[in-house]
C-alpha cells in the first residue's frame, strides 16, 4: 500500500518532499545535538563507574551497579521521599491557589493591571530570585514571618533551621511561585466557558455556589489536568526553591531528588552514580507525560 | 401565569442610553414578539426583562409584581438562549432538569417531568445523549424542554431560531407555535426575522433605535404600519415608497417624473403637501382600462406561486406582485393600476403616516 503511494510521487512531490526534509533538518539537529543526545550519553554513564575524583580507576563499564547502589542508598530514598511530599503538598496547593487567581482575574475589573501583574510577576520571576526572596521573608532576624509573630506577640521561630518549618516555608514558596502558571492555563479555560451558561443558570435558579460546581468545575476539569500534569512534571524536578532557600537543610531534611542528583555529580563528582539516579528520574517523568499524552489523546474522541 | 407590564423603561450604559423610555403591556398568555434590525434594543429589553441587564429607569411587572430589583431565579420566568445554553457535560436528561435540581426538587418528580416533556418535544429517545452528539434542531428542542419543565409564569425567547438552516426553522416556528397553543403560557420572543415576527406573533413590537416605533397585532402593523420603518420592515417584498405629491384640492397625487392618478377621499389630509406613497406588492395590478399608467418590467422574478416584477413607471420604479401566467418580460410595455385605496402617505422628513 505505502509503496504503491510512493511510485505515484510525481517528480514535483519527491522534490517538495526533499525541500520539506532539508526544512526540518536544522531543527532536528539542533535537537539531537542538545536533547538526544545528552540522553543517551547520560545514560552510557549510568552503566559506567565514571568518578572525577578517582581518575586512575578510568570509566570500566559496571553493568546496574549504579542502580543497585542507588536501591540501598538512604539518601536517595529521603530524597524521593522529600520530592514525593513536595508534589503531594504543592501540586494541589498550586492548582487550588491557581483556580482561586484564575476566578479573581476572570472577574471584570475596572483597573486590571494590578491583578494582571499579581498573576504574572510570580511567572516572571526566575525560580532562583524566588527561592532568594523567600529565604529572607523566613530569616530569623530580619524576616517578615517572625516580624509578624513578634507583632502578634509570638516568640520568632527558627524557620529555616527547623526541618518541618523549612518543609512549610519552601512549599509557601513553591506554591506562591507556581499558582501563576496555573492561574493562567484555568484563566485560558475559564474564558471558554459561554457567558450564557451562567445566565441560563441564573435564570433557572441556580445559586453562585451551584454555577461554580455545575458549570464552572467540570467545564474547567480538561484545563486542570493540564495544569495539574504540567505541575507534576516541574515537581518531580524541584531544585531551585529549595536550593536557594536552605540548599537542603537542615541535615538532608529538605533536599530533593533533583538536588542530590546535583550534589552527587558536581559536588561529590561522582557522573556516573548521579547519572544512574537521573535515569531513573527521567523514567518517572516519561511515565507522567505519557499518561497526559495518552489522555490527551483520547479526550477530543470523547466529546 | 401573568401578563407582563413594562412602563418608561430605560436602559443606560453609563451616558450613552440605548432604550428610550419603552411601553409595552403584554396580557396574560399573549405571545408578544419584538423585533428590529440589530441594535435595536430588543435583546437587552429582553434581558431586562429577564433580570440578566439592570434597568435604569421605568418599572417592569410581572403579574402584579415589580420585578425591577428582583434576581433572575426569582422572578419565575424561564428563558431558551440563542446558543441554547446546553451544558456539554452533562446528558439531554440532565440538562432539562438542572433548573429543577438547582431548586432542590424531588428526583422522582425531575425524572417524571423531565419525562413529560421529552415527549412533547419528541427527544424521549436523546435523554441519555450529550448536546455534543445532537443536531441542531435536536438541541433546541432540549433547550425548550428545559424551559418547560420549570412551568414558569413567563417564557422567554432570544432568537433561539437564527442558528438553523431555513427549513429547520420553519419547523421550529410551528413547534413554538405549537407549544404555545397548548401551556397558553406568556411569550415574549425576540427576534430580528420580520416572517418569524408575523407567523408566531399575537401582538408584535416593533424597536428601532431603542424606541418602541409600533406595537399592534401583525394584521394592524401589515396593513396600517405607523412609519416608513414599519412600513419597510415588515412584509416581503418590501413595500414601494415612491415621492409623490398631492394637487391642492386632492383630486389627484403625481409620482415623480410626471405620472399622476386619481386620489382617494383618504388623501385630502395630505392636500398640497409632498409626501412618500407606500404601496404593497399585492395592489399593484396590470390593467387595460382607459386610466391605467403606461410601465415597463425592469425586471422579472417567478416565484412559482406569483411572479414578483420591479416596474419603471415614468421616474419611479415599483414591484409588482402579478400572477405566474401574466406573460411578463422584462424590457416590455405594460399597463398597471395601482390600487390608491390600499396605499399609504408617510411625511417625508419625520417618516410617519399621514393617511
Amino acid at each position: 500500500m505505502s509503496d504503491a503511494i510512493r511510485h505515484k510521487l510525481t517528480p514535483l512531490e519527491k522534490s517538495e518532499r526533499r525541500l520539506g526534509f532539508a526544512m526540518l533538518a536544522p531543527a532536528f539537529l539542533l535537537l539531537a545535538a542538545v536533547v538526544l543526545y545528552p540522553i543517551a550519553e547520560l545514560i552510557r554513564n549510568s552503566f559506567h563507574f565514571n568518578h572525577l575524583a578517582q581518575p586512575w580507576m578510568g570509566t570500566p563499564f559496571v553493568g546496574f551497579e549504579n542502580y543497585v547502589k542507588a536501591l540501598g542508598d538512604d539518601r536517595f530514598h529521603e530524597a524521593v521521599w522529600h520530592t514525593v511530599l513536595y508534589i503531594l503538598v504543592t501540586v494541589p496547593g498550586a492548582v487550588v491557589v491557581g483556580l482561586g487567581l484564575a476566578l479573581l482575574a476572570n472577574k471584570p475589573f475596572a483597573i486590571k493591571w494590578p491583578v494582571r501583574l499579581g498573576l504574572l510577576l510570580p511567572w516572571a520571576l526566575p525560580l532562583v530570585f524566588a527561592g532568594l526572596i523567600f529565604r529572607w521573608f523566613f530569616e530569623y532576624n530580619q524576616g517578615v514571618a517572625n516580624a509578624i509573630l513578634r507583632g502578634l506577640g509570638f516568640e520568632p521561630l527558627n524557620w529555616l533551621t527547623t526541618p518541618s518549618l523549612a518543609f512549610f516555608a519552601i512549599c509557601l514558596a513553591i506554591i506562591w511561585k507556581s499558582s501563576s502558571f496555573v492561574a493562567l492555563v484555568l484563566l485560558a479555560g475559564l474564558q471558554t466557558i459561554p457567558k450564557s451558561f451562567y445566565e441560563a443558570a441564573e435564570v433557572d435558579g441556580a445559586t453562585k455556589w451551584q454555577q461554580f460546581r455545575e458549570i464552572t468545575l467540570p467545564m474547567l476539569r480538561p484545563a486542570i489536568f493540564v495544569a495539574l500534569i504540567f505541575r507534576t512534571i516541574t515537581a518531580i524536578q524541584t531544585f531551585d526553591i529549595p536550593y536557594a532557600m536552605t540548599n537542603g537543610g537542615p541535615g538532608n531534611s529538605t533536599e530533593t531528588l533533583a538536588m542530590y542528583i546535583h550534589k552527587t555529580t558536581v559536588d561529590f563528582l561522582d557522573l556516573g552514580y548521579g547519572s544512574a539516579l537521573a535515569v531513573l528520574m527521567f523514567i518517572v517523568s516519561a511515565l507522567i507525560t505519557s499518561i497526559y499524552l495518552r489522555h490527551t489523546r483520547r479526550d477530543p474522541g470523547r466529546h | 401565569m401573568a401578563g407582563i407590564e413594562i412602563a418608561r423603561v430605560v436602559k443606560a450604559y453609563g451616558a450613552t442610553p440605548v432604550i428610550h423610555g419603552i411601553d409595552i403591556d403584554v396580557r396574560d398568555g399573549e405571545f408578544v414578539v419584538l423585533v428590529g434590525p440589530s441594535g435595536c434594543g430588543k435583546s437587552t429589553l429582553l434581558r431586562m426583562i429577564a433580570g440578566l441587564e439592570s434597568i435604569t429607569g421605568g418599572t417592569i411587572r410581572i403579574g402584579d409584581r415589580v420585578v425591577n430589583d428582583l434576581p433572575p431565579r426569582d422572578r419565575d420566568i424561564a428563558m431558551v438562549f440563542q446558543d441554547y445554553a446546553l451544558y456539554p457535560h452533562r446528558t439531554v436528561a440532565e440538562n432539562i432538569g438542572f433548573g429543577l435540581k438547582m431548586r432542590g426538587v424531588d428526583r422522582a418528580i425531575i425524572d417524571k417531568k423531565v419525562q413529560e416533556a421529552s415527549e412533547i418535544l419528541q427527544i424521549g429517545h436523546l435523554l441519555e445523549r450529550k448536546p455534543g452528539q445532537l443536531s441542531g434542531g435536536q438541541r433546541q428542542r432540549v433547550a425548550m424542554g428545559r424551559a418547560i419543565v420549570r412551568d414558569p409564569k413567563v417564557f422567554l425567547f432570544d432568537e433561539p431560531l437564527s442558528n438553523l438552516d431555513a427549513q429547520l426553522r420553519a419547523e421550529m416556528r410551528v413547534e413554538i407555535k405549537k407549544l404555545h397553543q397548548r401551556f397558553g403560557t406568556t411569550i415574549i420572543y425576540v427576534t430580528h426575522d420580520q416572517v418569524e415576527a408575523m407567523t408566531l406573533a399575537d401582538r408584535i413590537a416593533i424597536l428601532k433605535g431603542g424606541h418602541l416605533e409600533q406595537f399592534a397585532t401583525p394584521e394592524v402593523v401589515y396593513k396600517e404600519p405607523r412609519s416608513t420603518f414599519v412600513a419597510g420592515f415588515i412584509g416581503s417584498p418590501t413595500m414601494n415608497m415612491v415621492k409623490a405629491r398631492v394637487a391642492p384640492d386632492a383630486s389627484v397625487i403625481m409620482l415623480e417624473g410626471g405620472a399622476s392618478m386619481a386620489a382617494p377621499p383618504a388623501f385630502r389630509r395630505a392636500a398640497g403637501r409632498d409626501v412618500l406613497l407606500g404601496l404593497r406588492a399585492e395592489h399593484i395590478a396590470l390593467s387595460d382600462a382607459p386610466a391605467a399608467l403606461a410601465a415597463q418590467a425592469v425586471i422579472v422574478e417567478p416565484l412559482g406561486s406569483d411572479t414578483l416584477a420591479l416596474m419603471r413607471i415614468g421616474a419611479v420604479e415599483m414591484t409588482g406582485r402579478f400572477a405566474p401566467d401574466s406573460g411578463l418580460v422584462a424590457g416590455k410595455g405594460v399597463k398597471l393600476m395601482l390600487n390608491l385605496d390600499h396605499a399609504h402617505l408617510f411625511e417625508p422628513d419625520t417618516g410617519l403616516a399621514i393617511v
